[in-house]
């Protein structure tokens, strides 16, 4: 089933009708190639570079040198784990709690879409303006969370300022911000699941934590896998929050990788080996790009 | 026994707005409280607003106006550009069947998720080459690196979910090619396209990343702005929680009006919402 051809039918626009989408396409993916290919080799170029900014931008080839140093930094290792650890803890809370709260949400009677609403404003808030915000939470002189947490005695000290506890709260300004995503997106996944064969066990005496194991979770599952794969290109895309929050510290217990590559180009003016940092964390993403085109192939395949 | 378990839900319900909602209440009502207020030992939940942040905000030398017209200027210019030329490529790339277009959809895809750290660094040194660094195209290149992608990504998808046949109706009745594309496909799409443009505006207008490596005194942007209230020798809370309003608020507004679509936006046209 051909569909670059609508108008088939009328003879000679047979052969003109690719080139109408062509025609189409092409406006935008000139600009596309400009502004994302053109910079994608420069940045791999500038790896192999000793670069400098004094006057214009003046490059001096260095070979693998960036390569092997990034390979080699104790510093950029412990970034890569500090990142790591950053990942799995926000992308496994956010699935955790995203999922539970959409399984709730899905529950109520009334008030459903009041209740989405308010659960979905986090997610507009400009992710600079949570880091400020959780900065303002956390004060030991302002903050309503500082206040309460040691009016409780719970944590009694500057909870920025101390390595466990500065890189839990970045870890939860991120899942403040991004859990509801995940709930969203679940939410999507359980209305579109077929009621009357979820009432059909009910009927048949299923309780509810059967039905989850044995119908909600197969049914959901796909839905499921692309929420973690868009959460988890996201969190290796921002870095706002940790930059107005810690920038980093204490101690580099919050210095994930891209703050890392941040600081190595415009503190240590070392543009070249940034690159080879850059390139890295684009493989990455390249990576879970790779995964999602394949879900969405299937999911064609499907239909 | 079936109330009591909806009474259990809504509790812990209730406990999640709580959570979700506590930080932005608590940001508001700062906005308007006098620097005593703010200071005070136990936190005030009754206090006497006061408009002071956001008078000092808008007055003085470096009053937020300028701030606020750079934020549109960029963001809207950027969204501007990334919807007309999504609709045309996004309605070529879901009507046309051309070997590698999977190679394409993956370059447009991965340009779209790849690391705002490492697109900055080979743009800052382009931008400096090309003069292009403190100044607002400069930013709107920067935002189209993002919102270009998503916005022919989107509304690809947005065009794939439209049955074929409509064209193919109109074009019998002598529609020209671009004609089944101007008075009925894109119609059919006023929802996506609206969604695309409000998605691209937030992402844009939110941005701090490029704004801050990028834009210099005259270019500068709201969210850059905020993070200017932090220096060294303290920070203005109370104005700064008064940014941070002016910054959400009409965010939050646009993108509750398109929550149907949210969750086809968010997903990359992954998902279909309700």
């Amino acid at each position: 089933m051909s569909t670059a051809n609508p108008g088939g039918g009328k003879g000679g626009a047979r052969r003109l009708v690719p080139s109408f989408e062509a025609r189409m396409l092409l406006p935008a993916l000139l600009l596309l190639a400009a502004i994302s290919l053109f910079p994608f080799f420069y940045i791999i170029y500038m790896s192999f570079n000793e670069v400098s900014l004094i006057g214009g931008v003046d490059f001096e080839w260095v070979g693998l040198e960036n390569w092997v140093e990034m390979f080699t930094d104790p510093n950029v290792r412990n970034s890569w784990i500090t990142s790591g650890v950053y990942f799995i803890a926000t992308v496994g809370l956010e699935m955790v709690l995203g999922i539970g709260i959409a399984l709730l949400v899905h529950e109520l009677v009334w008030g459903k879409n009041l209740v989405l609403s308010m659960l979905l404003l986090p997610m507009f808030v400009a992710p600079v303006i949570v880091g400020l915000l959780g900065r303002f939470l956390v004060d030991s002189t302002y903050g309503l969370y500082a206040w309460f947490l040691e009016s409780t005695g719970l944590i009694t000290w500057e909870i920025l300022g101390s390595k466990t506890s500065a890189l839990m709260a970045v870890i939860l300004m991120d899942v403040w911000e991004w859990t509801p995503l995940i709930t969203l997106i679940v939410l999507a996944g359980l209305s579109s699941m077929p009621q009357t064969v979820l009432e059909a066990a009910k009927v048949d005496g299923a309780n509810y934590f059967q039905r989850l194991r044995h119908m909600v979770a197969p049914l959901i599952s796909g839905v499921v896998v692309v929420a973690l794969l868009i959460r988890s290109m996201d969190a290796i895309r921002y870095y706002d929050i940790i930059s107005v929050t810690t920038n980093g510290g204490p101690a580099d217990a919050t210095k994930v990788i891209p703050i890392r590559l941040y600081e190595t180009a415009f503190r240590f003016q070392e543009l070249g080996y940034a690159a080879a940092i850059g390139l890295g964390m684009l493989a990455f993403s390249i990576l879970v790009a790779n995964l999602f085109m394949r879900i969405l192939r299937g999911q064609e395949r499907a239909r | 026994m079936r109330g009591a378990r909806q009474v259990a839900l809504y509790g812990v319900v209730a406990l999640v707005l709580l959570w979700t909602l506590v930080p932005l209440v608590w940001m508001v009502l700062s906005s308007f409280k006098s620097p005593d207020d703010l200071v005070s030992s136990t936190p005030r939940l009754l206090f006497a607003p006061t408009f002071e942040h956001y008078i000092g905000l808008f007055t003085g030398g470096n009053a937020l106006g300028g701030y606020i017209k750079n934020s549109l200027i960029a963001a809207g210019a950027s969204t501007l550009i990334a919807v007309v030329l999504g609709c045309l490529a996004g309605y070529g790339l879901a009507r046309s069947r051309f070997r590698g277009k999977h190679h394409v959809s993956m370059w447009i895809i991965s340009t779209r998720m790849a690391p705002i750290a490492a697109v900055i660094l080979p743009l800052y040194a382009v931008f400096r080459a090309l003069d292009l660094l403190n100044t607002t195209p400069g930013l709107i290149i920067a935002y189209l690196t993002f919102n270009l992608p998503f916005a022919i990504w989107i509304m690809n998808a947005f065009f794939a979910d439209l049955p074929v046949a409509l064209e193919e109706a109109a074009m019998v009745d002598g529609a020209s090619r671009f004609g089944a594309f101007w008075r009925v496909a894109l119609p059919l799409t006023a929802p996506g396209i609206v969604t695309t443009g409000i998605l691209c505006l937030v992402f844009s207008w939110n941005d701090y990343a490029f704004a801050q490596s990028f834009a210099g005194p005259g270019s500068q942007t709201l969210p850059v702005a905020a993070s200017q209230l932090i220096t060294q020798t303290g920070i203005n809370w109370g104005q700064l929680m008064a940014i941070g309003t002016i910054v959400v608020l009409p965010m939050v507004i646009v993108g509750l009006a398109v929550r149907r679509y949210l969750v086809k936006g968010l997903t990359l046209g992954a998902v279909t919402g309700e």
